[in-house]
């Protein structure tokens, strides 16, 4: 089944979407899918013109294809558990929240907080992504669980803050402070970053750009050499963060 | 009229020993206030009675014209914003939760610019703290941190900390020792035992490496970190360690500066490993009277200390996201109702112009920078000196501000029921 | 005159001696009456169990502490959030949740009336302001003086009389109903950085010892004539091995007052263990019940732990840091000058910790272990055992065996070694537990007189009606019905008003706060001493007129006046 949902036009595009519900497995019924447009709850069918080709017995089979003024849409895919969400331009925040299964597709950039507390599945963007790319809420100690999370362009501040488990990938640069409160999983970013990994307490972080403003409180660590795009490169290994338990892995680039 | 005790409604200090004199419904002299208590109960100009904007000028509408034009813009709203509160009594902040629930708003106070990071931080981790009197009391050693008590928070260091007598400290400016880290020199730095002079941006960098010394770690700190000495900051480990009793303050110095709130996530950390060796606490330096007990307010209706976005019907809090500014950077907002607080004059230029873009109420004793950007302003009673009610100073010791003289406007709280009451009944029909 | 019928309900009214009777109860203006007029409303309960409203003798839900248990914790109040439903505000939050979403809960359990365990009197103020936002139950504030200077003072001096002169300027300024000691003494230490290790050991600079404390505070208490009994939080609480200084603490007790305990120890459970260390924890439980069980003196609650997600919050400073440094999650501490101190932490109670299975089956075992059921009150020190929601499942495991061997199997099997709990049969019944969640607690307080914790003529109409048969249930057997029972009643009665039916909150509340105030003779009115006004200006950081919580704060405020003997 392929589930295409193209955007009216709305008397107030600056109000969110709060979209939830748009995951796969609310489309296998004719289920009154319900939006939230600012403080009021509207049907589906008011914010989107929809089109539904083709059958589906379980939500893997579900594909739905987001498309028009996209950028302001939340929650898309947030707890997913299986099918495809493909969004043909940009996507609002916290899209494939608690995701577990599935594939999410962003063709255009991602606002804050994608993937955040992710456990499975796969979420690919191809443009940038805001702050919080893969990262944790507030006050809990674990962020992202599981899956991987793989952004073409660059992400914003505080990317994969308390990952946990699972692989975050940053093609372009990081902004300042990715992998912070780091206890597990693999953050690698493929260029340039500020002050990664601060507190870290486990998992490891390899960064193939410059990383700027290091840290005082990680040890050198001898060299490893890493294969990164079909590339050998050798890199400069850190243990720290030292001003914590400083169990965690920090690879950079050295040639 | 002489009054003793008096609360001034100025910041987070909430001093309670001002002595001041009432004539005629005015006041005409303090005692015992610093210069910005002065200003706030001498220098007290009021607008007259509620105005509407009227194409470039203002014309005078009754209250009850006023009130109902509010319920009427909040009820047409989808997404109502409602900004401010530090500078109101707890029980009208009460209704303002409610009130915000019940539109499916969001609620938001002046947090979202002063100490929101520090609330952050202290959710990732916690707050080791104390009433101001245990530091009076007890504490030999203090440290501000981005924090410049003598411009902010006059009375500071003379009433809690540096020149404040104790039970165990009988001579506080002789026993105490005094720590000062920022990045420039300040009036308060020129009077510290240890001055750390902090690159812009270094905060973070030195906080850790303070944290790896006081682990044992200091071997691989290099000979200077973030513009400071290797030795210096051994120094300041040990006076720390050897202290009986710590006292760190912070304020905006740190947490507005790159990595916010992860710069007091980082000093409350060094507070906890120091906690390891002695006794130390933390606190921030709230600014606004009472931003603190906003954040009691909406912590025991909502569960949040600001930024609550109710638009679902349920409470959800996510800075960065239901946070003022950056609802109106987005231009997401389509109402604004602002009480007690001035985001005209301390918000980024494009916050204001969407403020000026969409109906903005705003209820305030003054004329302020936000007058210009508002649609509708609602005078009130000022509360400390015509109004009274409940505030929580900075260490969240609650105090009754007093009422010094009945005036003749309504308070925050009896407008604001009011409004409240039109809602509802609006929504029940 | 308003007028409410229930008819045809299963009472067990243990204060007024009934043990379960089918009867009708008349209600006229918030109280209970002799008989109606005609055209009254009529509930049927049907047969249901009906008992008074239910009362909780030593929970955490309102002033600074609870406040800063949310504020921390924004990961636990997305984890219970209820949108506005009704009358029904939006609620958040599971172990601590907002003042709303504790009253709608407790509400729709059938209590009426909550103690809250602690309030620190620098900032009662913040607790009367939760308590009027806690809108379904009379609210009561135990008052701390562990670390009180002027107590310590009057202690070290040998001087009872003042320390009663102290407590009673203290209740009747914030408008507090009790006293409670946390860990006396160990909270001034914990000023600096210190604790004390057991009842013999002397408090820096103050150079009183624990045990002189309690002494003092019990005979203060009698003197003032209180309601309650001093209300204590043993020292070393949580530390393997810390049941010695609670049998200590029991030995200071004196037999003073006829009507009721003269020392309430709180959440015993945190103070029965054996051993030395956390491998070598083990349950005392039987040693506390014997010591217990040969005195009428003193009366304990559970402070039952359950497994899941809570937040620990105390005012006992050095406790929480100790647990801070196990567990290494987040930790908030908050010293109050003069007074005492407090922290947070939250924990995760696991099935695989046998730590945590050993906590589990010592508050079992005290509850079972403990002959008379009105000497042990059922609580969890909500929330640091368990959110209080948690209470069904508590009594369910109390009324059956079988439900205890079904857990047994789910925990770590070491656990079996190191408790007595799988070789106690004892099942409570029905009475027992009408007695551990209501009477008991109405007469440790001493707010049976004020017409609370039964149904005689007079008392106030608070009555809870449970979806429960006794005719046709065996609890031991189908202890998933008590549980699902309990947890959400068909009627809450308050004050003769239907507050909540079949687990929804149906009208606004209208609570009240209850306080003590002992009337003392002139010479030790504390206002009129020089020395006390003097040393209070000098060292708190407010001044003394702007102490005192004004009358506006408790909008339905009701005092017990007492006559003190001094």
């Amino acid at each position: 089944m392929r589930v295409t949902l193209k955007t009216r036009a709305r008397a107030k595009p600056r109000i969110p979407i709060e979209a939830e519900t748009i995951i796969p497995q609310n489309f296998l019924q004719k289920n009154d899918v319900r939006v939230y447009e600012g403080n009021k709850e509207r049907k589906l069918e008011d914010i989107f013109f929809i089109t539904i080709e083709g059958p589906a017995v379980s939500p893997d089979q579900v594909e739905i294809v987001l498309t028009g003024d996209t950028g302001v849409i939340k929650r898309v895919g947030e707890y997913m558990n299986a099918g495809r969400i493909i969004v043909e331009g940009d996507i609002g925040m916290h899209c494939g929240n608690f995701m577990s299964a599935g594939e999410i597709i962003i063709r255009g950039n991602a606002d804050s907080w994608l993937g955040r507390e992710m456990r499975g599945g796969l979420i690919r963007c191809e443009g940038n992504a805001a702050h919080y790319c893969g990262a944790g809420y507030r006050g809990e100690k674990r962020g992202m669980r599981g899956g991987t999370l793989e952004v073409l362009g660059n992400a914003g501040d505080f990317t994969a803050e308390y990952l946990c488990s699972g692989e975050v990938h940053i093609h372009g640069n990081c902004g300042d402070l990715p992998g912070v409160e780091m206890r597990g999983g693999v953050l690698t970013i493929g260029g340039d970053c500020t002050r990664p990994c601060g507190n870290m307490t486990g998992g490891t972080c390899r960064i193939f750009g410059a990383a700027h403003q290091f840290l005082p409180t990680f040890r050198r660590n001898g060299t490893e050499d890493v294969e990164y795009n079909g590339k050998r490169c050798r890199m400069a290994a850190f243990r720290g963060d030292v001003a914590n338990r400083g169990k965690g892995t920090v690879l950079v680039r050295e040639d | 009229m002489k009054i003793e005790d008096v609360v001034c409604t100025f910041c987070g200090c909430l001093c309670d020993d001002l002595v001041v004199e009432v004539e005629n419904n005015r006041v005409c002299s303090v005692e015992n206030g610093c210069t910005l208590a002065n200003e706030k109960f001498m220098r007290d100009h009021r607008l007259k009675n509620p105005i509407r904007r009227d194409g470039n000028g203002w014309k005078a509408v009754s209250y009850d014209e006023a009130i109902r034009e509010t319920a009427e813009i909040l009820l047409d709203a989808d997404r109502p914003l409602l900004y401010g509160w530090s500078g109101t009594h707890g029980e009208a902040q009460s209704v303002g939760v409610h009130l915000a629930e019940l539109i499916g708003g969001v609620i938001d106070n002046t947090s979202t610019v002063c100490h929101g990071p520090s609330i952050m931080a202290i959710q990732e981790v916690g707050h080791p703290g104390c009433t101001l009197g245990q530091v009076k009391n007890r504490a030999d050693v203090i440290v501000y941190w981005g924090a410049n008590p003598i411009d902010a928070h006059p009375r500071h260091m003379s009433r809690y900390t540096t020149y404040a007598d104790g039970f165990f400290i009988e001579n506080a400016f002789r026993d105490r020792k005094v720590i000062v880290a920022d990045v420039r020199q300040t009036e308060s730095s020129a009077i510290a035992d240890e001055f750390l002079k902090i690159d812009r941006g270094g905060d973070y960098a030195a906080l850790s490496a303070l944290r790896a010394i006081v682990r044992g770690k200091g071997d691989l700190i290099p000979s200077r970190v973030a513009g400071v000495t290797r030795e210096q900051l051994f120094r300041v480990a040990e006076i720390c360690m050897k202290a009986k009793f710590g006292a760190i303050f912070f304020g905006l110095g740190l947490t507005m500066s790159p990595g916010k709130y992860k710069n007091i996530r980082n000093a409350i950390e060094l507070t906890q490993e120091l906690n390891r060796h002695t006794k130390f606490t933390i606190s921030p330096m709230r600014g606004h009277w009472n931003v603190y007990g906003s954040n009691e307010v909406f912590t025991w209706i909502t569960g949040y200390p600001y930024a609550i976005d109710f638009a679902r019907g349920i409470a959800f809090y996510n800075p960065g996201e239901t946070t003022s500014v950056d609802i109106l950077m987005r231009g997401e907002c389509d109402a604004c109702l602002v009480v007690a607080s001035d985001p005209g004059a301390h918000f980024p230029r494009a916050c204001a112009e969407h403020l000026a873009r969409i109906p903005t109420v705003q209820i305030d004793p003054h004329v302020n920078a936000t007058t210009h950007l508002a649609t509708l302003q609602i005078p009130v009673a000022v509360t400390g000196i015509d109004a009274e009610g409940t505030a929580y100073r900075m260490d969240g010791v609650p105090i009754r501000a007093r009422k010094l003289f009945t005036g003749s406007y309504p308070n925050d709280q009896e407008i604001l029921e009011k409004i409240f009451a039109r809602v509802k009944e609006a929504k029940r029909s | 005159m308003t007028d409410l019928l229930v008819k045809n309900a299963y009472v067990i009214d243990p204060l007024s001696g009934i043990r379960g009777e089918i009867m009708d109860i008349a209600i006229r203006d918030g109280k209970i009456v002799e008989d109606t007029g005609s055209g009254a409303p009529v509930i049927d309960a049907g047969g249901c169990l009906t008992f008074p409203g239910g009362i909780d003798s030593h929970s955490h839900v309102c002033g600074t502490k609870v406040n800063f248990g949310r504020y921390m914790s924004p990961e636990d109040m997305r984890a219970g959030r209820t949108a506005r439903k009704g009358v029904m505000r939006v609620t958040s939050g599971y172990s601590v949740p907002t003042t709303f979403g504790n009253s709608y809960r407790y509400s729709t359990m059938g209590y009426t009336t909550v103690l809250e365990g602690a309030m620190a009197p620098l900032e009662a103020r913040h607790t009367h302001e939760e308590f009027t936002a806690t809108p379904h139950q009379d609210m009561l504030a135990n008052t701390l003086f562990d670390g009180n200077w002027a107590i310590m003072e009057a202690v070290r001096d040998k001087d009872v009389k003042r320390a009663a002169a102290i407590v009673a300027w203290t209740l009747d300024a914030v408008k507090g109903f009790a006293i409670k000691l946390t860990n006396p003494g160990g909270t001034e230490a914990w000023g600096w950085g210190k604790d004390v290790h057991s009842v013999r050991d002397e408090v820096p600079y103050f150079g009183v010892t624990p045990a002189e404390i309690i002494e003092t505070m019990i005979r203060a208490n009698e003197l003032l004539n209180l309601p309650h009994s001093v209300h204590i939080h043993c020292n070393n609480l949580g530390v393997p091995g810390n049941y010695q200084t609670t049998l200590d603490t029991i030995d200071l007790a004196p037999d003073l007052n006829r009507n009721r305990q003269s020392l309430y120890l709180t959440h015993v459970q945190f103070h029965s263990y054996g051993g030395s260390t956390w491998r070598d924890i083990s349950s005392k439980s039987e040693d506390i019940a014997r010591a217990v069980n040969s005195r009428p003196q003193v009366a304990i609650d559970m402070g039952q732990i359950m497994f899941g997600r809570t937040t620990t919050m105390t005012a006992d400073g050095p406790m929480e840091w100790k647990l801070y440094m196990l567990h290494h999650n987040k930790w908030s501490n908050h010293d109050v000058e003069l007074e005492t101190g407090s922290g947070i932490i939250p924990v995760y109670y696991g099935r695989k910790s046998l730590v945590n299975c050993v906590m589990w089956a010592i508050g079992l075992e005290l509850a079972l272990l403990i002959n008379d059921p009105w000497q042990c009150m059922l609580a969890t020190d909500n929330p640091n055992g368990a959110p209080f929601v948690k209470y069904p499942e508590i009594i369910a495991l109390l009324m059956s065996s079988r439900y205890r061997d079904i857990e047994r199997s789910a925990i770590d099997p070491r656990t079996e070694h190191y408790v007595p709990l799988f070789a106690i049969d004892r099942e409570l019944d029905w009475y027992d537990i009408a007695v551990m969640t209501r009477a008991a607690q109405a007469k440790a307080l001493g707010i049976e007189r004020i017409g609370k914790g039964h149904l005689a003529e007079g008392a106030e109409a608070d009555i809870a009606i449970y979806p429960l048969k006794p005719d046709e249930l065996d609890p031991a057997a189908d202890y998933q019905q008590v549980m699902a029972g309990f947890a959400k009643t068909r009627y809450t009665i308050k004050r003769g008003r239907v507050v909540a039916r079949n687990g929804e909150v149906v009208v606004e509340g209208a609570n009240s706060t209850i306080w003590s105030r002992a009337d003392v003779p002139p010479e030790y009115d504390l206002n009129r001493d020089a020395e006390f006004v003097k040393k209070f200006e000098q060292y708190y950081t407010v001044r003394m007129r702007n102490y005192p919580v004004q009358d506006i704060y408790l909008p339905r405020g009701y005092f017990i006046s007492t006559e003190a003997s001094l």
